[in-house]
């Protein structure tokens, strides 16, 4: 099993990159499981077709005892998708709700019953708090990937993230594996994500270019894998799942790799 | 200097500042068993202590329902006038805002958060949160304030001077029987000599080291010999609920016949040290006897004899060559207590005296 986390400042696309790269790899045939983590509970929209997934936070709040059944829902192309939810903004505790949802999610033996070949965590990036390093540590993630438009705040939250990582990695944690530069056709953009990139002794494994598409196929509430399969945009995140594939690591294991 | 033993810590501080300002309902918001054990002792003192009782999911959406709860069913049930919410490492961690949850309860009795949490620093940082929100919510005027602050700091610095707070770790010991030690009282006494007795208690504590006067008057009244009895016991001094114990410990004394000298108030231990002294000097007693914290004393020698109730300061004592014996458990059996409450030491005078 491929084990990738995709993190990301904050509306920098991280949930539309992580989708199409779920659809695409389901269109090969693979069984993939995309959990979001992060509290808004967006992650999996575009592969449900604008259906809000069940989170699993609100499946336990009260002492609620849920089933796989009631928190994983089948989107596009077999997508196993998952929600973990979270507390409104301003109260609580996010990060420690991450905690909880991964428990769940391991206690119900999700990973044993699903046996998926690919797991995407969709982690938001602006806080690295205990919570949100959970994919990071404890083996959920092996691989980690930062998206990133050459804004220079979203290039700050993946100089903040690699960081993150790499003092995980001394105690045999995930390992970073590179930028996806999401364009903002901001001036220079390539140039710039390139030079961060290097910065941090890592590389842009991908490209994105902005493309109307993707705006008009989530109009449609759909990946572009899925509502335009033809396009050259499709064809950019198929490769950019081939990429991923290529630089993760395969290991056996349940929810954690250890 | 990493300090490894178990030691009180600010939640508990404040709670006890609470009681000493006789707040009747303590809400500790918080998961249960987030201090129990200080809060079973403050409900035998009289106080209502209470949890909010958190849960996994108020960490994560939060504990404003559970506390609103928990503050209405302490009204209903305890009639309150002044209630006091304490924070702890969870609520705090995860930034509770408690003052909501109050005003959302809407109670019609005092009600007031204390901000504090277990990583704030010294116990008594805590204490100076509990006494600070005190004042706001209208229960201490800012010149009482301001003189408890100043007890807290210099207490604070006393203890890492000569306290448990200078030492790594020190393990609890019960100390030798207090034989030896009340023989040598007894023996002085009998041989006409000057004996001197210095309590310098702590709060409640007193209640138990005021036993000391008794039996050192009684075995003076039996035995002979010269007795100065010097006690922190100032009945004008302190939070109400202290005033208080100076107030019953002092009358009771003076009921069996007992006299002695009154140098400060039962929260100023920390400060007396150098007054205690120079009356002591004066006297040029043949033994001297500190009780209560005895390290509050400023010359602690070879001969002297001190009595002290914590395990751990105890240990230190002997550590350091001195002559000290431990009235060990003394504060479960003063929280709530209205009456001098006998020392084992002082039992074992009485008993030599029969």
């Amino acid at each position: 099993m491929r084990r990738i986390a995709i993190y990301g400042k904050g509306g920098i696309g991280k949930s539309t990159t992580s989708s199409n790269i779920t659809a695409a790899l389901c269109e090969r045939g693979l069984k993939v499981m995309q959990v979001g983590c992060d509290p808004k509970s967006d992650s999996t929209r575009l592969l449900l077709n604008g259906k809000a997934a069940p989170t699993v936070l609100d499946s336990i709040r009260d002492g609620g005892s849920p089933t796989l059944d009631d928190i994983v829902s089948e989107g596009y192309g077999g997508a196993l998708c998952v929600e973990c939810g979270g507390p409104k903004p301003g109260t609580g505790c996010a990060g420690r709700g991450i905690i909880a949802a991964f428990e769940t999610l391991e206690r119900l033996g999700a990973v044993e019953r699903y046996k998926p070949d690919v797991m995407i965590y969709d982690v938001l990036g602006d806080v690295v708090c205990g919570g949100f390093a959970m994919p990071i540590r404890n083996g959920y993630a092996n691989d980690i990937f930062v998206v990133t438009s050459g804004e220079m705040m979203s290039l700050y939250a993946a100089g903040n993230i690699v960081s993150a990582v790499r003092s995980f990695s001394d105690s045999g944690y995930a390992r970073f594996g590179g930028f996806i530069q999401n364009s903002r056709n901001v001036k220079d953009e390539t140039r710039k994500v390139k030079e961060a990139a290097e910065e941090l002794e890592t590389e842009v494994i991908s490209i994105i270019p902005r493309s109307d598409t993707v705006q008009e196929c989530e109009s449609r509430s759909m990946t572009v894998i899925e509502g335009a399969p033809d396009s050259e945009q499709a064809n950019i995140y198929r490769s950019l799942a081939s990429s991923l594939l290529e630089r993760s690591k395969d290991a056996a294991g349940g929810l954690k790799g250890f | 200097m990493r300090i490894i033993h178990p030691r009180p810590n600010p939640i508990v501080a404040a709670m006890y500042t609470l009681r000493d300002l006789n707040v009747d309902v303590i809400v500790v918001h918080g998961p249960a068993g987030c201090c129990f054990m200080a809060s079973r002792m403050l409900e035998e003192a009289g106080v209502r202590v209470v949890t909010s009782g958190l849960k996994d999911d108020d960490l994560i959406f939060g504990g404003m329902k559970p506390l609103v709860e928990t503050l209405k069913m302490a009204y209903d049930k305890f009639k309150p006038k002044v209630i006091a919410v304490i924070g702890t490492c969870s609520s705090m961690i995860i930034g509770e805002d408690m003052g909501a949850a109050i005003r959302q309860a809407n109670l019609d009795c005092t009600v007031f958060p204390v901000d504090c949490h277990g990583c704030t620093g010294d116990n008594t940082t805590g204490a100076i949160l509990a006494l600070e929100a005190s004042n706001v919510a209208g229960l201490l005027s800012d010149e009482e304030k301001d003189r408890q602050v100043s007890l807290m700091k210099a207490a604070t610095s006393m203890e890492k001077r000569v306290g448990m707070a200078g030492r790594e770790y020190l393990s609890p010991t019960r100390g030798p029987t207090k034989l030896s030690a009340a023989n040598r009282m007894m023996n002085a006494l009998r041989d006409g000599k000057k004996v001197c007795c210095v309590m310098l208690a702590k709060k409640e504590l007193a209640f138990r080291f005021a036993d000391m006067f008794l039996a050192l008057h009684q075995a003076q009244q039996k035995l002979g010999g010269d007795l100065l009895l010097l006690g922190n016991l100032d009945v004008n001094l302190g939070l109400p609920r202290i005033r208080g114990y100076a107030e019953s410990i002092t009358s009771e004394l003076k009921e069996n016949g007992v006299e002695f000298e009154v140098v400060g108030g039962l929260d100023e231990y920390a400060l007396l040290g150098d007054r205690m002294k120079e009356k002591v000097e004066d006297y040029s007693p043949d033994l001297l006897i500190v009780i209560g914290i005895p390290h509050a004393y400023p010359e602690l020698k070879e001969g002297q004899i001190l009595v002290t109730d914590q395990p751990r300061q105890l240990a230190n004592y002997l550590s350091m060559g001195l002559d000290a014996v431990g009235e060990i458990a003394s504060h479960s059996m003063v929280m709530g207590a209205k009456t001098i409450v006998p020392l084992e030491t002082g039992d074992t005078i009485r008993e030599l005296l029969e």
